[in-house]
């Protein structure tokens, strides 16, 4: 059998790749749009399939790691964390690939309205991923806790587009179908800022032993 | 290595302790989708209310299984078998959790919508929500049965729920530009389909789950592995 901590960090980095691939899906997902560039968008969708596999990789890893290694406290709450984190991680790269169809659709009609605020969210939550990420790495509490406040930016960004493209269709029902693709674009990227706060959540709980979870959306409210 | 009667014993009931924890939460989840959906069709306010009541107690339940899943690997010596039920368990609770959320999303939708005259029948919706409930009882019965069958069954109306869904957006659609008065009310329903195709997806990933713990196969991202 392999050494425990070489396959340990394996897994890290198998992690932090995809991560990697996850973070540029949603950037060029969101550049295609603005840019109208299909062929973007096609590359992004192709890399959901890289994504699902490295999601099969990562799970058959720590399935792996689980049953020859019976690993104790700390190490077992990692283990859990990094399943936990390869689904959000996964699901981000769905709502990326949705993005980019989106992209590839809107392409082929005239724009609805400049996109200034969608990009300023896409940068936003890509930053809370790179972040929360990175928290992960360095299992640094302070620096997940530094995420979890950029989500109610993300969501009044997301209030703001939806309120300005509810006008829009009003005034004009024409572009209701173009419209109605901006909205879920937020509302994605608003989702994708959701999975990067339940990695930041799962950083501080494997650091500190607290889930923080339900409480902190409580919070919010 | 403790391996006596007694430990097997204990062991046992700490999985079956696991399972009742799941089936309660699955069954709360379960109640809220269907209340959620009655709350929109029915126009039923009190359903409505129920939902985000419960939603405290999904929450709760989905962080006690989590905890009590990991204390279980911590403290036992798990076997193959064992330790894919519980990464199973640990899987199906997540998406139960979100299944919770959604129900939480279309009540929320459902007490909006109240205030509002009904713009057009729900007959989509209600096609749509039996569906997607039967979805979701069925992938939780495959859990429980351990019934490969029936979770391979659950994968085969995923399809069907996302045509129906393309089609109620594409009526809502030209709806809305019929009628632009209506597309606030148009976009709620628009956004109950769209939380109703994704409770679907959490089933089907459920469904994956017990064949992948039932069979020892991972059918995610493979259709073709699916027939």
């Amino acid at each position: 059998m392999r050494h425990f901590a070489v396959e340990l960090e394996e897994l890290n980095q198998a992690l932090l790749e995809m991560g990697a691939l996850v973070e540029s899906s949603i950037h060029c997902s969101v550049q295609a749009l603005v840019d109208r560039d299909e062929r973007m968008a096609r590359r992004v969708m192709e890399d959901e399939t890289r994504i699902n596999r490295m999601e099969l990789d990562i799970d058959a890893r720590v399935t792996r790691l689980l049953a020859l290694n019976q690993p104790v406290a700390g190490d077992l709450r990692l283990l859990i964390m990094a399943l936990k984190i390869n689904t959000d991680l996964e699901r981000m790269g769905d709502l990326a690939a949705n993005m980019a169809e989106r992209a590839i659709t809107l392409s082929k009609v005239p724009a609805v309205k400049p996109l200034i605020d969608t990009p300023r969210m896409a940068s936003l939550v890509e930053d809370m991923l790179h972040r929360s990420l990175d928290a992960f790495v360095k299992r640094d509490a302070a620096l997940a806790e530094r995420v979890l406040p950029a989500d109610d930016e993300v969501d009044s960004l997301r209030d703001r587009i939806y309120s300005e493209l509810l006008e829009l269709m009003q005034e004009n029902p024409s572009v209701v179908p173009s419209a109605i693709h901006l909205m879920f674009v937020a509302r994605n990227l608003e989702r994708i800022a959701d999975h990067t706060t339940n990695i930041a959540e799962d950083v501080i709980f494997l650091v500190r032993g607290v889930d923080v979870r339900h409480h902190a959306s409580e919070n919010k409210v | 290595m403790q391996t006596g009667p007694k430990f097997v014993r204990h062991f046992e009931q700490e999985l079956e302790q696991l399972k009742g924890k799941l089936l309660e939460m699955s069954a709360l989840v379960e109640a809220s989708v269907q209340r959620s959906v009655a709350a929109v069709t029915q126009k039923d306010r009190s359903a409505a209310e129920q939902v985000f009541r419960d939603e405290a107690r999904i929450n709760q339940l989905e962080m006690e299984i989590d905890e009590f899943a990991v204390n279980l690997l911590a403290t036992q010596q798990v076997v193959a078998a064992d330790l894919r039920l519980v990464v199973a368990a640990l899987k199906i609770n997540t998406d139960l959790e979100r299944m919770g959320d959604l129900a939480v999303s279309i009540a929320e939708r459902a007490v909006s919508l109240l205030a509002e005259p009904v713009i057009k029948p729900m007959v989509d919706i209600g096609h749509m929500s039996a569906l997607v409930e039967s979805m979701v009882r069925k992938s939780l019965d495959a859990f429980v049965a351990h019934d490969a069958d029936m979770a391979r069954s659950v994968l085969a109306s995923d399809d069907a729920v996302d045509s129906l869904r393309t089609a109620s957006y594409h009526e809502l659609v030209s709806f809305m530009e019929k009628d632009p008065q209506h597309i606030p009310q148009a976009l709620d329903l628009i956004g109950i389909t769209r939380s109703l195709e994704r409770i679907a997806d959490h089933s089907t990933n459920i469904a994956e789950d017990v064949l992948f713990l039932v069979k020892g196969v991972d059918v995610r991202h493979h259709a073709e592995a699916r027939q």
